[in-house]
């Protein structure tokens, strides 16, 4: 745990300085001059006297004791209480749970200042009030961060084996569960502390909380307030102090969540650095639709430049099908992404060029990418639960995608949008335009996202894992959608996936991903039938297979994208390796026209 | 609708628990409370004004007789009648409350107003120059009670520049721009603080929400910047923003108490810390009741807003 040091700090010398009031050689807090009401700073007073004729300074300090004693015992005490009563209550669960916290809630119907006010009301102002008003009002919030934390702490294995050892129930909570929630207690202490800090001189301030001529800041600003015509100084001190306490704590609150909750490491800008990108190279274009060559794709971490996707080159010819597969991290939906201009934020494109209809796609401007996504390039997310917002009916959401393309009114594009979830199958489609995403089933929302990617009659979908989210038979009815849609439009499908029976289903041309580089390319027949890699062909030993042969697992895992091989980067998980594969960079070879493989030894496979 | 009809039963059962609070609060305290109310500074007081005030509160009867009498009383609008001057407490909080809620009303106003769109602006450009302004302000802002911003306001537009009133209030009848000019200080001192409270939170939702696949697919579709931003980012981002308001309704409702105070802003406040003073415990208990019915209409209006944005709510 690494806690910032500045604020610590801060609150130590603050607090040091209430506790060390009685040492500092100060004037007397409360001995009044009178005849010196309101003097100006001397030396004697560093910060004047107050309407009283009492010394400023020693007041402001004094009335750092008052306040930080009410605030830290109030929520010590509330502390106690409420993690108590939400450990016990989260450990004991039943009658005792409900009881316990419903009693605690109670505090939570009333703003915290009315409550306070009530109180002192019948018990009168004073300190005493004030520390067991506070307390009442912050035992809810402790109760219920103590209580989530047991929650998910007693489920624990942990947790379970004292109680199979037969530790008593007291022991467990005592020694097991309190330690694991202390975080989450320490930073609501903190933030009680801060919270009374102020909810103590506002009391005051208002004459109902510290009782003069107990020093307090809150009652040294009202009091200020009737004089600061001709002293506004005197307003100012008790200001600041009670500001700059309120900020140290606040700034301990943050230190504090920081430290026991790290966020996630700052991510870069979103600047694309395109003058990183190579010139594109001319490319020849036939019938071919897409050609890529050479994609890198970075992320910067703060370890360094990783490259996920590495000079990944593709064609795809009109209407024709090519399958990417892989298993996780082997780059291919960030290759699919990439295709699309929408790769996340913290990656962007270091090498390659897109020839998509006459256009570079790597190096289109952000306007020129708006005209072409949803309209001639499309794609399709492998979750359409997040994929669709959740906000909007999917009529709405499909509409959006032909006026974003098209100068039609709202009720032509709504009109298009329901003939649009006819052709993707859906039943009733003018009452389903008016449904929201979260009433619908999974199947049916991929099939909205079909719906959305096919609006505006696009050349190429990028669809990515289209089914991976999908029951095996909805799988079924949303891949022979696809194929229908093809047959009748004749776009071409880039369809990645991990899962090798889908591929053999759907695809014309496989193109196999490892570590972020193709390995294997050719028609679908020829690589499932004879692999001319040996990745490859343990992908297809681990797929379920019908003669019942049971799956073979590649043994090892993808070498994360930071690592840098000399050779072959799936030597290491190879089973027919031999030394020239990792000390040699291994060269994609185009075996038969159409056919590459990036296997050193794929002559004697 | 049954959802509505759900959240407001437990509305008025909430509003049922402050009631009973609200009624033990004098009985919870150990020994007799007309003399505890009575009591300044450890001297006793004289047992036939203690008398008289446990007839004048009907403490002399059965405690289940008061609770009943005090609960068919609140049913009838009934708040008692204040013991310093005899008057009808609920009369004298229907004069003071629409001033409470303008002063409430423009506050929010201001907050959202300012926090929404800064905060988006923040995000939008991520540790750009205003992002890193406005971050750091806000943390001031947040560490400046209302109170201590409320006087230094005072000091600063009042008793310095002459711009405005040091407070005070005039009818909008009476004068549209004085009764404005007059509110614009308070609704400033509450305003702020929330603002910044709506800006961090903006600016953590707009960054999460633009991060979300629904925007990709979006961006997938063509659709314009702007148009995301609305649609899509904005509309979303709202949620969070929402339910962050609602968690600081209490410290709102606090906070305008104290800033009624500093500025003389007739409204439930200042009744209320006169009669805290006084020990006025019907008018205490009136107005800390009248608030804290406030407070859970405010959240149910919340909930209910929450219902509008999010399509979800409605069917969970």
């Amino acid at each position: 745990m690494k806690l910032a040091r500045g604020p610590v700090i801060a609150v130590a010398v603050i607090a040091g300085l209430a506790l060390a009031a009685p040492l500092l050689g100060l004037p007397d807090p409360i001995r009044m001059d009178v005849a010196h009401r309101m003097a100006q700073p001397s030396w004697q007073h560093p910060l004047g006297l107050d309407e009283f004729g009492r010394d400023e300074l020693s007041r402001i300090v004094w009335g750092a004791r008052a306040s930080l004693a009410v605030a830290f015992a109030a929520s010590l005490i509330a502390g106690l209480v409420g993690t108590s009563i939400g450990v016990v209550g989260g450990f004991l669960r039943g009658i005792v749970e409900l009881t316990l916290l419903r009693a605690v809630d109670v505090v939570l119907c009333f703003p915290p200042l009315l409550l306070a006010l009530l109180v002192v009301t019948v018990l009168g102002p004073g300190a005493g009030t004030l520390i067991l008003v506070l307390s009442v009002l912050y035992v809810p919030g402790f109760a219920r961060v103590a209580y989530a934390g047991t929650l998910s702490v007693r489920a624990q294995d942990y947790v379970e084996a004292m109680r199979a050892l037969g530790a008593t129930r007291p022991r467990i909570m005592l020694r097991t569960i309190l330690p694991n929630i202390i975080g989450p207690v320490l930073v609501q202490l903190s933030l009680a502390a801060a919270a009374a800090i102020v909810l103590e001189s506002g009391l005051s301030f208002l004459g109902l909380g510290v009782v003069p001529p107990t020093p307090s800041w809150g009652l040294a600003i009202g009091a200020a307030r009737a004089t600061m015509d001709q002293a506004p100084l005197l307003l100012l001190w008790p200001c600041l102090a009670l500001t700059a306490t309120i900020l140290a704590m606040n700034a301990l609150c943050d230190a504090l969540r920081d430290a026991l909750e790290p966020h996630a490491a700052p991510r870069t800008t979103g600047q694309r650095l395109r003058d990183l990108l190579t010139p594109g190279r001319a490319v020849p274009s036939g019938d071919r639709l897409l050609e890529l060559r050479g994609l890198t794709v970075a992320i910067e971490t703060p370890q360094g430049t990783v490259r996920p996707v590495r000079e990944v080159s593709l064609t795809v010819a009109e209407g024709e099908t090519l399958a990417i597969v892989g298993e996780s991290g082997s780059g291919k939906t960030l290759t699919g992404l990439a295709l699309l201009g929408l790769l996340p934020e913290a990656a962007r494109v270091l090498t390659g060029s897109a020839r998509f209809d006459g256009a570079d796609l790597l190096r289109l401007g952000e306007t020129s990418w708006r005209g072409l996504r949803g309209d001639a390039l499309a794609m399709v997310f492998q979750d359409p639960m997040s994929s669709l917002n959740p906000l909007h009916r999917v009529g709405a959401q499909i509409a959006e995608a032909i006026t974003s393309h098209n100068n039609v009114s709202a009720a032509e594009a709504a009109a298009r949008a329901v003939a649009l979830l006819r052709e993707v199958g859906i039943p009733d489609p003018a009452r389903r335009a008016r449904a929201f995403p979260h009433e619908m089933s999974g199947g049916m929302r991929q099939r909205v996202m079909i719906a959305m990617a096919i609006a505006n009659g696009p050349r190429l979908v990028v669809a990515d894992e289209p089914t991976a989210s999908l029951d095996v038979t909805i799988q079924a009815q949303v891949l022979d959608l696809l194929a229908e849609l093809k047959q009748q439009s004749g776009l071409a499908l880039i369809f990645i996936s991990h899962s090798l029976p889908v591929v053999a289903e759907i695809a014309d041309r496989v193109a196999v991903m490892y570590a972020g580089e193709i390995v294997e390319e050719g028609p679908v027949d020829a690589v499932f039938g004879a692999p001319l890699h040996p990745y490859t062909a343990g992908l297809i030993a681990s797929a379920p297979s019908e003669d019942g042969k049971p799956p073979q697992a590649i043994g090892g895992t993808v070498p994360s994208p930071e690592i840098v091989l000399p050779g072959c980067r799936f030597a290491p998980r190879c089973s027919r390796r031999i030394d020239r594969c990792e000390s040699e960079p291994a060269a994609m070879v185009e075996v038969t026209p159409g056919r590459r493989s990036r296997c050193l030894r794929w002559a004697e496979l | 609708m049954i959802w509505f009809l759900r959240r407001l039963a437990i509305s008025v059962g909430l509003v049922w628990v402050v009631a009973t609070i609200v009624f033990m609060a004098i009985h919870l305290v150990p020994g007799d409370p007309a003399e505890l109310l009575l009591s300044q500074g450890g001297v006793a007081p004289d047992p036939a004004a203690v008398a008289e005030l446990r007839t004048q509160l009907g403490l002399d009867r059965p405690i289940l007789t008061q609770y009943a009498d005090s609960m068919t009383r609140l049913l009838r609008g009934d708040l008692g009648r204040s013991l310093q001057d005899d008057t009808s407490v609920a009369q004298e909080i229907g004069r003071r409350l629409p001033r409470t809620l303008e002063l409430i009303g423009a506050a929010m106003l201001l907050a959202i107003g300012l926090g929404v769109p800064s905060g988006a602006a923040a995000a939008m450009r991520r540790g750009g120059l205003w992002d890193r302004l406005a971050t750091g302000l806000s943390g001031v802002l947040l560490s400046v009670p209302v109170f201590v911003l409320g006087t230094v306001m005072v000091f600063i537009f009042a008793q310095r520049l002459h711009w405005v009133p040091a407070g005070g209030y005039v009818a909008f009848t009476q004068s549209p721009g004085l009764h404005l000019l007059l509110l614009s200080m308070p609704a400033a001192a509450i305003g702020v603080g929330l603002a910044a409270v709506v800006f961090r939170m903006s600016r953590t939702a707009v960054l999460d929400v633009a991060g979300r696949d629904f925007v990709r697919t979006a961006r997938a579709k063509g659709v314009a910047p702007g148009r995301i931003m609305r649609h899509h980012v904005l509309r979303n981002a709202l949620l969070p923003v929402v339910t962050i308001v609602a968690l600081h309704l209490g410290s709102l409702l606090g906070g305008t108490v104290l800033v009624e105070y500093v500025f003389n802003w007739p409204g439930l406040s200042g009744l209320l810390v006169s009669a805290v003073v006084a020990r006025d415990y019907p008018e205490v208990v009136g107005v800390v009741f009248t608030i804290s019915v406030l407070f859970v209409a405010l959240n149910l209006l919340v909930d209910v807003l929450y219902a509008v944005l999010d399509p979800r709510v409605r069917y969970g």
